[in-house]
């Protein structure tokens, strides 16, 4: 690394050129989030209320209120390679206090929707589709919340396509229809071979 | 065409002009042309309004195309028709093409109907020959790109003028004298401004005010941004003379009950609410001598019932005979009849002055008056309804206004800054700003409160002056010091020590043992959420209409906004006046002002509300509605129809027909488009003149 001079190799990350150029805004982006999210972001004031209501900022790097400024300008490459993107719990905190009104979450939603189809996602998202796409389920039943649910009284498996395997056609169905189970196969297949 | 020819001729038999000529063929009959006028000779002005009307349409082909609309006698056009110059071509238009009407093709009426009218005045005709034809609101701003378009509505447009114009007739404005007295409702420091001013220019002024003392919201305050000055005793001195002011009859426990009349002969009547206390002139009234009440307080101690005192906030307590804190005035008590067990301790130890009656009931008073000012004022919005907040349900979340009574050295903690759950004095306080405002969500209000940023500075100081070691937080959005000397003493604050921090607050927790609070946000310019520990939380709340606008503001027929606030005539040029003549607005009413805003605009209503009176009459538009007698089958249906009680039946030659007060006539059109006789004449709206519009428009100016 002769450039560095005997420097670090981070000193290239950190002297990288930082300007926020017209070329990174894309106001389509904006729009299509907007159509999607079926909600406002353009109009956020940037107060914060979503950030500090959110479970997952105080705990990670995962800032809310950025995701919805970079759809404010456009930044379409900055918010869909970010991998923050996947740290929303989707529990819906800032929706219900955002004094202006918009769904950050739902924003949240459209960004992943987006993201997706470039196969930015990471790969525990594909397994939850392979899961849903064989049980029915996200998180399937297991040994030990059997043994549970028994112990509780209940039935060892819940009143799902657990119980009832004959509806698991009809939801691969659906996954099929939108390729999203041969697309989430592909991309497994890609990264781990 | 042979069907459009008889549309035309049904049209025409339909007008009144000609019924009415063959029953009075001896004197010109109402809307009756006279013969000069069948040959009208129109001039049209189209104005290019620099580019905002030249740039959206084909001016020349409108002109060229005017000319070929029959009646018009000449076309012109010119780049600013309002300018001196442009009214000139008018004046001098009229002169040498001998015009019998003027059609400017423009803006709206709204803005430039009076200068046309006085060009067409100067230009020798009678004003009300002028018909405007709104080429610009209603056709190049909202058409900007449809040159095509644009082009044919305006010559459409002009055509319909045209049609009317051709129709107008010589109308004379009705001036009518203007009682020498005002009113002022609500005694707030708006209200109280207005009257001193009115008053203080030689008007009789009722000052009517709805809970027992003068001085509003104003009087709960503790100190004021950005001077410092004691709220209170900048206050006093004006209430003083507001009390003694000869001019000012002062109304306390008092609310405006009904208003007739109109401009310069308004009709209020007041009720004034049993206080169960006499003054001493309504004493001496009754043959009391040397009684009434002379504000001794006796009774306050001897009364036995207990109620919250609203003035502090319900953080004091007060009895059912009360006055709301010492410097009231009129310095009077009252009797709190919901409250009042009506034991008569109080009679009792009042004694010789006999200054309590139980038994008292409202009463009502009538005065007549020029023109009125509304200083009606606001409340605090509910904060409790946003619930992150925990207001009403947290002992520590107070609102500034409570804070202003407990920071108060007149207040309930005589100026102790405690927090309500265990009295002690907070060490970290947080504030709270844009609490309810600046909320799109239809919880709270969409708007700025425009005062809370500057009083939450102010409650900052007041804490680190008065009690060293305290930590203030200043949670905000934007801190907006706009007016003379704030962003000043936004440098001080900080300077002092208060900690702002850019972010809204997303919600509190309460610590069940220690009654702490934990306030959430997210500090934007860190970009790291936070919790902080407080003792104390201070909602700089919205301010919403107060409670009584809406009823007060019919009353008057004065509209709001869809917030609520009452609505100006201009929000620039005439923010003082209303759409009703006579009816001026002060203060926050308005909308959210401070104290100098408050101010300065009652002394802008004042000033206002004292022309008409200083005039002494007023023109009023010859809009109003006529009756045809020889029609009128006195069936009086129009009568209960007017929402201005302007009509009413008379006997005349034997039989009953409608008569119109014309200075109460909006000339709305009501009783006109419903007389089933066609008995009744629109002056400046007449049947005919409409109809010929609507032809115009509907037959393409086909003939």
């Amino acid at each position: 690394m002769a450039k560095t001079k005997g420097y670090p190799e981070a000193l290239e990350t950190k002297l990288r050129d930082r300007y926020m150029y017209g070329d990174d805004s894309h106001p389509e982006f904006t729009d299509s989030v907007e159509k999607i999210s079926m909600s406002i972001p353009h109009m956020c004031y940037q107060c914060g209320t979503c950030t500090a209501s959110c479970p997952s900022a105080p705990r990670s790097s995962y800032r809310i209120r950025k995701f919805v400024r970079r759809v404010v300008l456009g930044l379409e490459n900055e918010a869909l390679t970010d991998p923050d993107l996947w740290l929303c719990t989707t529990c819906y905190s800032c929706t219900d206090r955002c004094p202006r009104d918009i769904a950050p979450t739902d924003v949240i939603m459209a960004m992943r929707n987006l993201a997706f189809k470039r196969d930015i996602i990471p790969v525990n998202f594909l397994k939850t589709v392979q899961a849903i796409y064989t049980t029915g389920h996200g998180v399937p039943n297991n040994d030990v919340n059997r043994a549970a649910r028994v112990k509780l009284g209940m039935d060892a498996d819940p009143p799902t396509t657990h119980t009832y395997k004959e509806f698991i056609p009809g939801i691969q169905k659906i996954l099929d229809y939108y390729k999203l189970k041969a697309n989430a196969d592909r991309i497994v297949k890609e990264r781990e071979g | 065409m042979a069907e459009r020819k008889t549309k035309k001729e049904i049209s025409s038999t339909k007008g009144t002009t000609t019924a009415v000529k063959k029953q009075a063929p001896a004197k010109l009959a109402i809307g009756e042309q006279p013969a000069a006028q069948k040959e009208a000779r129109i001039g049209v002005f189209i104005c290019h309004c620099g580019t905002n009307i030249a740039g959206s349409m084909d001016i020349n082909a409108v002109q060229e195309y005017a000319k070929t609309i029959p009646n018009v006698g000449y076309v012109d056009n010119y780049k600013n028709m309002c300018s001196m110059p442009g009214q000139a071509v008018i004046n001098k238009a009229i002169h040498d093409n001998k015009l019998t009407g003027v059609v400017v093709a423009a803006c709206s009426p709204r803005l430039h109907e009076p200068t046309f009218r006085t060009a067409t005045k100067e230009g020798g005709l009678n004003p009300f020959r002028f018909e405007m034809a709104n080429i610009r609101e209603q056709n190049s701003w909202v058409h900007m790109h449809d040159q095509e378009g644009s082009t044919e509505k305006a010559k459409d447009a002009i055509r319909i003028a045209v049609a009317k114009a051709s129709l107008l007739e010589d109308l004379f404005p009705k001036s009518v004298p203007v009682e020498k007295a005002a009113m002022v409702v609500g005694a707030g420091i708006a209200g109280m401004q207005a009257a001193l001013d009115l008053a203080n220019a030689g008007i009789k002024t009722y000052l009517i005010e709805k809970t027992p003392t003068i001085g509003g919201r104003m009087s709960q305050l503790d100190k004021t941004f950005p001077t410092l000055d004691c709220s209170q005793c900048i206050l006093t001195p004006k209430m003083v003379d507001v009390g003694r002011s000869p001019n000012i009859e002062l109304m306390t426990y008092s609310e405006v009950e009904s208003v007739e009349g109109y401009i310069g002969n308004f009709d209020v009547t007041i009720r004034k609410k049993a206080r169960g206390v006499l003054t001493p002139a309504e004493a001496a009234a009754k043959g009391i001598v040397g009684g009434g009440c002379n504000g001794c307080g006796d009774c306050e101690t001897a009364c036995p019932v207990i109620q919250p005192n609203t003035f502090e906030e319900g953080m004091k307590p007060r009895k059912a005979i009360y006055i709301q804190h010492p410097q009231v005035v009129p310095l009077l008590y009252t009797i709190d009849k919901e409250a009042c067990i009506k034991c008569e301790i109080c009679v009792k130890v009042c004694g010789e002055k006999k200054a309590i009656d139980l038994n008292q009931e409202d009463e009502f008073v009538k005065v007549k008056v020029g023109t009125a000012i509304m200083a009606v004022g606001y409340d605090i919005f509910p904060i409790e309804n946003k619930t992150e907040w925990g207001y009403k349900r947290y002992e520590n979340v107070i609102t500034s206004l409570e804070f202003e009574r407990l920071i108060c050295a007149s207040g309930p903690t005589g100026g102790h800054m405690v927090r309500p759950s265990d009295g002690v004095a907070p060490k970290k306080v947080a504030f709270l700003l844009c609490a309810g405002s600046r909320d799109n969500t239809g919880i709270g209000k969409p708007y700025c409160s425009r005062f809370c940023c500057m009083y939450s500075l102010k409650h900052a100081h007041q804490l680190i002056e008065k009690m060293p070691g305290v930590q203030p937080y200043i949670f905000y959005m934007d801190i907006r010091s706009f007016g003379k000397m704030y962003e000043e003493f936004y440098y001080r604050i900080q300077d002092e020590g208060a900690k702002f921090i850019r972010g809204r607050v997303s919600n509190i927790l309460e610590d069940p043992v220690s009654k702490n609070l934990m306030v959430f946000a997210d500090d934007t310019l860190l970009d790291r959420p936070m919790k902080l520990e407080v003792d104390l939380v201070v909602l700089a709340a919205a301010v919403q209409p107060s409670a009584d606008t809406n009823r007060t503001r019919k009353l008057f027929g004065v509209s709001c906004s869809m917030d609520g606030w009452l609505l100006e005539a201009h929000p620039k040029l005439n923010p003082c006046g209303t759409t009703t003549a006579g009816v001026f607005l002060a203060g926050a009413c308005q909308g959210p002002k401070d104290i100098p805003d408050v101010v300065a605009s009652a002394e802008g209503a004042a000033s206002a509300a004292s022309i008409p009176i200083h005039v002494g009459h007023v023109e009023l538009e010859p809009y109003f509605a006529q009756c045809i007698e020889e029609k009128c089958a006195g069936c009086g249906m129009c009568v209960n129809l007017c929402p201005y009680t302007a009509l009413a039946l008379i006997e005349k030659d034997g039989r009953k027909v409608m008569q119109v007060t014309e200075a109460k006539c909006k000339g709305c059109g009501t009783c006109g488009g419903f007389c089933p006789g066609g008995a009744i004449w629109m002056n400046h709206f007449a049947t005919p003149q409409i109809i010929a519009q609507i032809d115009a428009f509907l037959l393409g100016g086909e003939h």
